[in-house]
C-alpha cells in the first residue's frame, strides 16, 4: 500500500505535497524540503527531550528498507522503553517489559492526507527567522506561528545540509516552551540494516486488535464544537486483547495538532472525572449517562487546556444501537 | 500608607523589577487599591479594552471558597504522572494581586454572557456564549494580558475557571488503558498530524515516567 506515514523527523508532512507550489514562499520550500528529508534520508541521532520540567535523552534511527519505513526510538536513560514503527505497524515496549502492537489497516486516510497536503493549514503563519545552530551544524531556523488561542505554535531548527529537523520547541500562547527536542548527534551514514529494528525479547505482548463488527456498546461521537480548521481525521474501536471492553476513539487534527476522544462503557461506580496536564498533553475526562448506559469521554490531545475543556463541554454521544 | 504614586504607576505598567514590585505589593494598603484600580480601569478604557471592577468581596469569597475546598486527592491524575492543576497556587496569586477587573465578553463592549476574569486567553467560560462572541472575548482578554503587570494572573485566571468537579476528581483506572490510549493518540497523531517523530518522544517519556512509578 502507498500510504505514506508521517514519519521521520518532520512536522510539516502535509507540505510535502505532490502538487507545485505556484507561489513557493522560502517558508514552505524549506518545509517540503525537510518533510522529504525525513522521510527519505537514512539517520541516527541522540536527541535530548524536554516534557513538563523533565529531560529524557533517547536515540532516534530511521531507514527506509524495501520501500518502507523504519523507525526505531528508544528511551536511553532510567526505564527502557522504545516504539518501533516497523512499514505500517507501530510497536510500543513498556517499563515493565509488556509490549503492546497497533497495526493501522485504516484504508481511508489518503484522502484525508491529500485534502490536507495542499497548504500550510491557515490557522498558522510560517516564517523564516534566521539562522541557528544545532548538534554543531548551521541550521536555518524558522516559527509556525497559530494565528488563534487553540493550538501551540513551533520554533524550528532545520539542518543546512541536510534539511532534516534538528531541534524542534512546541510553544504556548506566551511563548514558553511547553515541549523541546533537540538532537545533540547525528549520523546520516549510520549504515542501518533491518536487523537493527529488530523487536526486543519480551515477557509478555498484547496488541491493540480492531473490533470488526458494531456491537450495541459502540457509540457515535459528535463534537458540538471544534476550535475553526479542526476536522475529524479518523476513528476506530478497538480493544486490548479480549481483556477489556473495547474503545471507541475518533481524533480530529487541524493539520499539525491533534487530539482524541475515547469513549469506553462503564460501570458507574469504577471511574472518577478529572483534568491532567503534561507539558503539551492535556487529558480530561468526563462521564456522560445515555440512560441505559454510563460512557467515560477521554480527550487526549496536545491543544491548550481550556480549548479541550470547551470540546469537552460540547460533545455528544449518540448509542449506535438501543441496547437491550 | 503608600502615596508613592511614581512607584504605582511603574507597578502597574510593568515596569518594576521583583524587588521593587515585591515592595510596592508589600506597601499596598486599601487606598492604594483603589487608586491603582482606578489607573487600571482608565487605563483600560484609553486602550478600548472594556472592562469593569471586581466586586470588592470576591477575594474575600474566593479565599473563602478555596479555603473551604478539600485538599485535593493524592496525585495519581488521568494519566498517571500528569501534573494536577494547580488550584492552590493560583489562589496565592490571587491573593497577591489583590485586584482583577471583570472583563465584558463580545469585544466590542456590548456586555453579553457571563463575566470572566480577563487575565488570560484561558479566561473565556467553557460553557457559555456563542462562537463569536468567544471569539471576541478571548481577543480582548488575549490584549489585556499585555496590560497586565504580572505573569500570575494567567494563575488567577486558571484556577478560578477551574471547575471544582474537574479540580477535585482524578481518574482512578489501571495503567494498561492509559497506556491504550496514549498509544493510539500518538499513533493517530503521527499518522495525521504531520509532528513526525514527536508523538513517540512523547508517548516514550511518558511510558518511561509511568513505568518509574
Amino acid at each position: 500500500m502507498m500510504r505514506i506515514l508521517a514519519l521521520g523527523l518532520t512536522l510539516a508532512a502535509p507540505l510535502a505535497a505532490p502538487v507545485a507550489f505556484a507561489d513557493s514562499t522560502p517558508a514552505q520550500s524549506l518545509l517540503e524540503e525537510m518533510t522529504e528529508a525525513s522521510q527519505q534520508l537514512q539517520y541516527r541521532g541522540r536527541f535530548l527531550y524536554q516534557l513538563g520540567g523533565e529531560v529524557s535523552t533517547m536515540e532516534f534511527s530511521h531507514a527506509v528498507i524495501d520501500g518502507k519505513q523504519y523507525q526505531r526510538l528508544t528511551h536511553l536513560d532510567g526505564r527502557l522503553v522504545e516504539v518501533l514503527q516497523l512499514g505500517e505497524e507501530v510497536v510500543c515496549l513498556h517499563p515493565n517489559g509488556t509490549l503492546t502492537r497497533i497495526n493501522d489497516n485504516d484504508t481511508g486516510l489518503l484522502a484525508f492526507r491529500d485534502r490536507l497536503s495542499s497548504s500550510i493549514p491557515e490557522q498558522y503563519n510560517v516564517l523564516v527567522d534566521g539562522d541557528g545552530r544545532v548538534a554543531g551544524r548551521p541550521t536555518t531556523r524558522m516559527r509556525v506561528a497559530p494565528l488563534d488561542t487553540h493550538r501551540y505554535g513551533y520554533r524550528l531548527w532545520v539542518d543546512r545540509d541536510s534539511s532534516l529537523l534538528l531541534k524542534s520547541e512546541m510553544v504556548d500562547a506566551s511563548g514558553l516552551a511547553v515541549e523541546r527536542v533537540e538532537f545533540v548527534s547525528l549520523d546520516l551514514e549510520p549504515g542501518l540494516k533491518r536487523s537493527d529494528f529488530q523487536l526486543p525479547k519480551v515477557i509478555a505482548e498484547r496488541s491493540l486488535e480492531t473490533v470488526p463488527v458494531p456491537g450495541p456498546e459502540r457509540v457515535h461521537v459528535d463534537a458540538g464544537w471544534l476550535p475553526r480548521g479542526f476536522e475529524a481525521a479518523d476513528h476506530d474501536w478497538r480493544r486490548v486483547g479480549d481483556l477489556r471492553q473495547p474503545v471507541t476513539a475518533q481524533s480530529y487534527t487541524d493539520g499539525l495538532a491533534t487530539f482524541t476522544l475515547f469513549v469506553e462503557s462503564v460501570a458507574s461506580d469504577q471511574v472518577e472525572e478529572g483534568v491532567s496536564r503534561v507539558g503539551p498533553t492535556v487529558a480530561i475526562s468526563r462521564i456522560q449517562d445515555l440512560g441505559e448506559r454510563i460512557y467515560l469521554m477521554t480527550l487526549v490531545g496536545e491543544i491548550p487546556q481550556p480549548t479541550a475543556e470547551r470540546i469537552m463541554e460540547a460533545v455528544t454521544l449518540r448509542a449506535s444501537a438501543p441496547s437491550s | 500608607m503608600n502615596r508613592d504614586y511614581e512607584a504605582l504607576s511603574a507597578f502597574l505598567d510593568g515596569e518594576t523589577n521583583e524587588l521593587e514590585a515585591r515592595r510596592v505589593l508589600r506597601d499596598l494598603d486599601q487606598a492604594d487599591m483603589a487608586t491603582l484600580g482606578r489607573w487600571q480601569l482608565a487605563s483600560d478604557t484609553l486602550r478600548g479594552h472594556a472592562s469593569r471592577e471586581v466586586p470588592p468581596a470576591f477575594n474575600a469569597r474566593l479565599s473563602a471558597a478555596l479555603a473551604s475546598e478539600s485538599k485535593p486527592a493524592k496525585r495519581s491524575g488521568v494519566m498517571g504522572g500528569f501534573a494536577r492543576v494547580a488550584v492552590a497556587a493560583s489562589v496565592a496569586a490571587a491573593t497577591v494581586i489583590g485586584w482583577q477587573y471583570w472583563s465584558v465578553p463580545g469585544g466590542s463592549g456590548a456586555a453579553v454572557g457571563t463575566p470572566t476574569l480577563a487575565a488570560n486567553d484561558s479566561a473565556a467560560p467553557v460553557s457559555a456564549g456563542s462562537g463569536s462572541a468567544m471569539a471576541g472575548a478571548q481577543t480582548v482578554a488575549a490584549e489585556q494580558r499585555l496590560t497586565r503587570p504580572f505573569g500570575e494572573t494567567s494563575l488567577v485566571a486558571q484556577g478560578v475557571r477551574q471547575n471544582s468537579r474537574a479540580a477535585a476528581t482524578t481518574v482512578n483506572t489501571a495503567q494498561p488503558r492509559v497506556n491504550a490510549m496514549l498509544l493510539r493518540h500518538s499513533e493517530f497523531t503521527a499518522r495525521h498530524s504531520s509532528q513526525g517523530m514527536m508523538p513517540y518522544a512523547r508517548l516514550v517519556s511518558m511510558d518511561a515516567r509511568n513505568g518509574a512509578r
